[in-house]
C-alpha cells in the first residue's frame, strides 16, 4: 500500500507542479524534494500544500518546522498522508 | 514635432502558424522551445513566455540590455480566472498567482539569463507600441547603448472576449533598439503625427500589427496616440 500511495504522490507532484520531463521513476523515495534532489522551490511547497489540502484534506501550517519535516522526501510525505488523510 | 530617431538594430517575432513565414526572424512554432531556460523555470511559462525568452536570448545573448515588456492584457487567463476562483472560495494556486503579475515573464527570463538590468513592465490600454518607443528613447537618451522592447499579448478568456478588443492569437515581437546609425543592418525609425483620416480604420496596435509592419506588409499606425512610425535603411 505504501508503494501505491507513493506512486500516487509522485503523480500528484508531477501533475500539480507541471514538472516537464520528470517521470515517477525520477523521484526517489529518500531523495530530497526541495532545493537539492528534485529541486523544488518555495512556490512549489505552497502549491504542494494546497494540493494535499484539496486531495487529502490535510492542512499544514506554512513555513513550520513540522511542514519542512513532512516535505523532506517522498517517504515522509507518504507517512504524513497515511497518518492525516481525511478521505 | 517628431521624436529623435531610434535605430531598429534587429528583431524577432513569434506568430504560431502564420503564413507565409519566409523571414528567419519570425518563428511560427506552436510551442517555442525556450531551450536556454532551465526546465524547472521553463515549466511555469506559457507559450508566449517561452517565445519571449527565446527572442530575448537571441537579441541580447550577453543578457546586458535594459528590457521593456509591454502587454495590454498580460496573462489575462490566469488573472481573471483567479478572480472567479476567489469569488467561489476556491484556494488560489500560488504558482499561478506568481505568474499572473505583469512582469512575471521577463522576471523568469531575468532569473534564467542572469540579466540584472532594469526590467520594466508596461500596460498602456492599446497604446503599448507608443509607450515602448517612448520608454526606449528615454533610456537611450540617458546613456543606454541598447534597449530591448518586447510586446506580447494573448486572447482574453472567452467569457470576457465581448468586453475588450483583444487579439485573436497569442503573438509576440521583440525589437533591439539603439541610437547609433553605425550598427550594421540597422534601420532608422521616426515617429510622426497622424491626422484623423490617417488613423481611420486602424485598431489599437497589437503584436501581430507590429509583425506585419516589420515584414513590410502594412504601415504602423497608433490611432490612440495618433502616431505613425516610418522605417528607413
Amino acid at each position: 500500500m505504501a508503494n501505491a500511495l507513493e506512486l500516487e504522490l509522485k503523480h500528484l507532484i508531477i501533475d500539480t507542479l507541471e514538472l516537464e520531463d520528470v517521470t515517477p521513476e525520477d523521484i526517489g523515495r529518500d531523495e530530497p524534494l526541495f532545493v537539492e534532489g528534485l529541486g523544488l522551490d518555495s512556490i512549489d511547497a505552497l502549491e504542494l500544500g494546497l494540493a494535499l489540502q484539496k486531495t487529502y484534506g490535510i492542512k499544514l501550517e506554512a513555513d513550520s518546522e513540522e511542514s519542512r519535516r513532512h516535505f523532506a522526501n517522498l517517504k515522509s510525505l507518504a507517512a504524513l498522508v497515511e497518518e492525516r488523510r481525511v478521505d | 514635432m517628431n521624436d529623435a530617431p531610434l535605430i531598429l538594430e534587429d528583431w524577432r517575432a513569434w506568430y504560431p502558424g502564420r503564413t507565409p513565414a519566409r523571414d528567419p526572424r519570425l518563428s511560427v512554432e506552436e510551442r517555442p522551445a525556450a531551450s536556454r531556460v532551465a526546465p524547472m523555470l521553463r515549466r511555469r511559462l506559457n507559450n508566449s513566455g517561452r517565445a519571449v525568452c527565446d527572442m530575448l536570448a537571441e537579441l541580447d545573448p550577453a543578457a546586458e540590455c535594459v528590457l521593456l515588456h509591454a502587454s495590454r492584457h498580460g496573462d489575462s487567463e490566469r488573472t481573471l480566472e483567479m478572480l472567479y476562483a476567489l469569488n467561489e472560495d476556491i484556494p488560489l494556486s500560488p504558482a499561478r498567482f506568481g505568474m499572473a503579475v505583469h512582469n512575471a515573464m521577463i522576471g523568469v527570463h531575468s532569473i534564467a539569463s542572469g540579466n540584472r538590468r532594469s526590467l520594466q513592465a508596461i500596460a498602456a490600454s492599446g497604446a503599448e507600441v507608443s509607450a515602448l518607443f517612448s520608454e526606449a528613447l528615454g533610456y537611450l537618451m540617458e546613456g543606454e547603448k541598447q534597449v530591448v522592447a518586447v510586446f506580447s499579448d494573448a486572447p482574453v478568456p472567452p467569457r470576457f472576449a465581448d468586453h475588450t478588443q483583444g487579439p485573436s492569437n497569442a503573438t509576440a515581437v521583440a525589437m533591439r533598439l539603439g541610437m547609433s546609425a553605425a550598427v550594421s543592418g540597422g534601420q532608422s525609425l521616426t515617429a510622426h503625427s497622424a491626422d484623423e483620416a490617417t488613423c481611420h480604420g486602424y485598431r489599437p496596435l497589437q503584436p501581430d500589427d507590429v509583425i506585419a509592419w516589420l515584414l513590410g506588409e502594412t504601415p504602423l499606425v497608433c490611432p490612440i496616440r495618433r502616431r505613425v512610425w516610418k522605417m528607413a535603411s
